[in-house]
């Protein structure tokens, strides 16, 4: 059988299969179709003024490498007037992230880039390693991605950026989407689906203008790009829903490969149906409500590590139990007179989401209502934000060490 | 849960593919009467047959009387009088209500054709008239596959592809027949999937098959090879998968409004609304899962097909030609909160002289799979149902707390907002109005799933991904860009892949 030609060009011979809809292209237009869907996703969305000062939250990672090269070319193509630069986080694992950050070094010098790289020591106090020989390696990933969300976000800061891009694929987001709806939690489902998090009332915005790739694209991409990026898998896995919706996607893709994006059209549309939620994708018109999503919520997604932060090692295991309670509750409710504290909760939630205990000394979530952590005067839905109450344990712990 | 204990079951054959709980079970008491034993987990409780089928029974029970409400209520009587609990004003006028059950021949459905005649039985004993009467309508997917004469008491052909087909035919009469011996009080009927063919629900011409619009009156055999090869042209299996469900539900409506029924029930468990909610997702229609989920009125489309033989001049025009009506058929899902295999048990517990579960085809050769669709690869549907086998197995309470939050999204008309007053939507509802008015004041329906069209949501998709001119240059499908305007996202997936 003589080679098939490109669908595009119809001169070079069609060497790839598009994952995303089995098209049959060459190389070179593979590589420019890739590039003008990423181009199109920022422009319809808004995503950057001219001038703006864009921080690339770079794990050395595919994700991360493809966003800095295509968007460094897009930059230039159509001049975008942006100033580029590299952001990344050393967690502190040895082995994990030395390879990476070199990765990251070397991206800086072929991409012409500035790099910033912001330690959780320095950050926080801690490094990873430093976590995992006080707590242990159950639950560490809770710290990992807690510290890490907030770390982009205050590393930004340090450099007076006001805009995190990070390489957030469309398999991500359709994941985020099942997860979501497996937990029953409408709320983060539509504050998900969104192209920017965050808004005019937080100090620093993200975004993810990979949102439309596919994971399989971006890979391909790398690869015909030639481009030096470092693979690897994060060493924690993701917690229960995560990882069930990966495997779902997976299966998914397989058996229908527009389903990564049908899921994210769906869960777009399922967005404007949540009761109190802001219905716009573009960030511009939720000045009067809250942000459409706290950074907080969303994962970094830039170390491959996609953990949410359940501090259990089972969140479904967790959740179950909380929704038998809740139920329990229920029945309980008919008798006033037993109104039960997690009947109550039960009661009070609005969007359907169950009140879930993250940690043994925080109280279950309620509603999100947007404030600024006491202590360090992060965005936060609470009191005190996360990433300060994992610090206070861990602060705790040391001390006693010490004495 | 799923894991009995037999020791004093009546139907121990039926108890087979259960598990015993551990040997202390017999020792305690069930939870609910402390007086019989307990011999089943019910929801991490300890439960006797008894109360476990009570348990089951006071669920449908409770949706049964939403919906004698909801008939009443939409009946335009006056409401004040009525007031279903039992202990009300003596017995009421005679029964209007007419039911329809959409009976699968699986386990769900098959529970709830029990649980209805329990009902009806229970109020008769009280000396009341039945609350409603029932049509129990069984969709026949049978025919198909291969030249074999099809529908209804055809020929009976025992060589090659007919066979499976007719052996299958032969069961659900079987099975049928003992249904009706078994629930004398209800009608019972099949209708074969073919006759879908040339219904009105469906937007033939819009579809691109001129040729189905208005053959109603063509024989048997022509609609099943029709339909037949529609299904071989369709892109996947989970295509095939779709549309057997979509032109099974065409049917049950149709069979519905021909007998003039107040309500549509459908046995779905917890578990299949938990299913629906993942795969349509998957498919690509989240805008309709509150339409889907939920309990109440769905827009009935009827599609008259277009007088002017020549094609529509511009993709515009398309969605104008064809005229649309909608009327309403009311929707419940009686058995929302039980899982599963909780009614799986049930149906093997409950009924008398034998469980229901015995009057029913075996499961693995009958319910999964129909013959117009392959067996090769797993469909998305299939996935899922896989997929919270397992969930249930383990985390019930997530299964059923996924269908109930998705429950309560709101349902919007052609993505502008509609629902509770909410002003958010108004932003979205403008921008629809903007460019072509005249298009708006029609809410229109899908020509295929029959859900309301999301026509921002389009817009906004289309902006967000592009013309997508990289696909059109791709695929050559002259019928793809007419389809657009009157087939909704999912359904356009469905039929192009
Ligand atoms: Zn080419
Ligand atoms: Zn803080
Ligand atoms: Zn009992
Ligand atoms: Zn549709």
């Amino acid at each position: 059988m003589a080679p098939a030609l490109c669908a595009i060009c119809k001169t070079e011979r069609a060497n790839i299969k598009r994952p995303k809809n089995h098209a049959r292209v060459c190389k070179g237009c593979f590589l420019t179709l890739f590039e003008e869907e990423v181009h199109h996703t920022i422009v319809s969305s808004n995503l950057f003024y001219p001038g703006e000062r864009v921080a690339i939250g770079a794990s050395g990672g595919k994700d991360s490498t493809v966003l800095a090269s295509v968007l460094k070319t897009l930059n230039e193509r159509y001049n975008y007037g942006l100033e580029l630069v590299l952001l990344s986080i050393d967690e502190g694992i040895k082995g994990y992230r030395d390879d990476s950050l070199e990765t990251v070094k070397r991206n800086a010098v072929q991409y012409d880039m500035p790099l910033k790289i912001v330690g959780y020591d320095e950050l926080y106090g801690w490094t990873m390693d430093q976590v995992v020989e006080t707590i242990g390696k159950k639950g560490n990933c809770t710290y990992c991605g807690v510290f890490r969300r907030q770390a982009l976000d205050r590393g930004a800061k340090m450099l007076d950026i006001k805009h995190v891009v990070t390489g957030h694929n469309a398999d991500d987001v359709a994941e985020t989407i099942l997860m979501n709806l497996l937990r029953g939690d409408m709320g983060r489902l539509a504050r998900s689906t969104n192209i920017v998090t965050g808004d005019d009332s937080s100090d620093v915005k993200r975004s993810k203008p990979l949102k439309y790739a596919y994971e399989k694209e971006i890979v391909m991409y790398a690869y015909h790009k030639k481009l030096d990026y470092f693979s690897t898998e994060c060493i924690y896995s993701p917690e229960a829903f995560r990882g069930t919706a990966r495997a779902l996607i997976k299966q998914l893709e397989r058996i229908r490969p527009s389903a990564i994006l049908d899921i994210l059209r769906s869960g777009e549309d399922m967005a404007r149906l949540v009761p109190g939620e802001s219905a716009s994708s573009c960030g511009c018109k939720g000045k009067s409500k809250p942000p459409a999503a706290t950074a907080a919520e969303d994962d970094g997604g830039i170390g491959g590590c996609g953990s949410n932060g359940a501090a259990s090692g089972n969140e479904m295991a967790a959740m179950e139990k909380q929704l038998r309670e809740n139920e329990a509750a229920e029945e309980l409710e008919v008798d006033v007179s037993k109104l039960s504290l997690a009947g109550r909760a039960a009661e009070s939630e609005t969007d359907g989401a169950v009140p879930l205990k993250t940690n043994k000394n925080s109280k279950p979530v309620t509603r999100q209502t947007l404030g600024n952590c006491k202590r360090c005067g992060y965005m936060s839905s609470q009191e005190v934000c996360q990433a300060c109450m994992l610090l206070e344990g861990l602060n705790k712990n040391r001390a006693q060490i010490q004495i | 849960m799923a894991s009995t204990s037999p020791p004093s079951t009546s139907s121990p054959a039926a108890m087979s593919s259960t598990t015993t709980t551990a040997t202390t079970a017999t020792a305690k008491p069930c939870i609910k009467c402390r007086s019989n034993p307990g011999t089943l987990d019910s929801r991490g409780q300890l439960v006797c047959h008894i109360c476990f089928q009570k348990f089951i029974s006071q669920k449908c029970i409770k949706q049964i009387g939403l919906l004698n409400k909801d008939v009443r209520s939409s009946s335009s009587q006056s409401l004040s009088a009525y007031h279903l609990s039992q202990k009300n004003s003596g017995p009421p006028q005679a029964s209007s209500r007419r039911y329809l059950l959409g009976l699968s021949l699986g386990a769900s459905s098959a529970a709830l054709l029990e649980l209805l005649n329990e009902n009806v039985e229970f109020q008769l004993s009280k000396g009341r008239n039945a609350p409603f009467e029932l049509e129990v309508v069984h969709v026949s997917c049978a025919a198909g596959a291969g030249a074999d004469g099809g529908g209804g008491g055809g020929g009976l052909e025992d060589d090659g592809k007919g066979r499976t087909t007719t052996e299958r035919e032969k069961v659900e009469e079987v099975v049928l027949k003992r249904l009706g011996g078994r629930y004398p009080r209800f009608e019972f009927r099949v209708v074969y999937l073919e006759e879908v063919v040339g219904l009105e629900t469906v937007d033939w011409e819009g579809l691109g098959l001129e040729d189905f619009a208005g053959s109603s009156s063509t024989s048997t055999t022509t609609k099943a090879e029709k339909l037949q090869q529609l299904f071989d042209n369709l892109p996947s299996t989970t295509s095939r998968t779709d549309l057997l469900r979509l032109f099974t539900r065409h049917l049950l409506i149709a069979e519905a409004r021909k007998s003039h029924c107040h309500a549509l029930l459908l046995g779905s468990s917890t578990t299949a609304l938990a299913e629906l909610t993942l795969s349509e997702t998957a498919k690509g229609r989240g805008f309709s899962l509150p339409w889907q989920i939920n309990d109440g009125v769905l827009g009935v489309p009827s599609f008259s097909p277009s007088s002017s033989p020549s094609p529509p001049s511009s993709p515009a025009d398309a969605g104008k030609k064809t005229k649309m009506e909608e009327t309403g058929m009311l929707v419940y899902h009686p058995l929302r909160d039980a899982l599963r295999k909780e009614l799986v048990t049930f149906t093997k517990l409950a009924g008398q002289p034998t469980p229901i579960a015995e009057l029913l085809p075996e499961t693995d050769s009958f319910t999964t799979t129909a013959a117009v669709v392959s067996h090769k690869d797993l469909s998305i549907d299939e996935v899922m149902v896989r997929y919270f086998a397992e969930v249930e197995e383990n985390y019930p309470s997530i299964v059923a707390n996924v269908a109930r939050t998705t429950g309560k999204l709101m349902r919007l008309f052609g993505g502008a907002g509609v629902a509770d007053g909410d002003g958010d939507e108004e932003g979205g509802g403008k921008a629809v109005g903007e460019d072509g008015s005249e298009d708006n004041d029609e809410e229109r329906l899908c020509g295929l799933c029959s859900m309301p069209l999301d026509v921002l949501g389009d817009e906004r998709w289309k902006g967000e991904l592009g013309e997508d001119s990289y696909r059109d240059a791709l695929v050559v499908d002259k019928g793809a860009k007419r389809m657009k305007q009157r087939i909704c996202y999912g359904c356009e997936r469905s039929i192009r892949g």
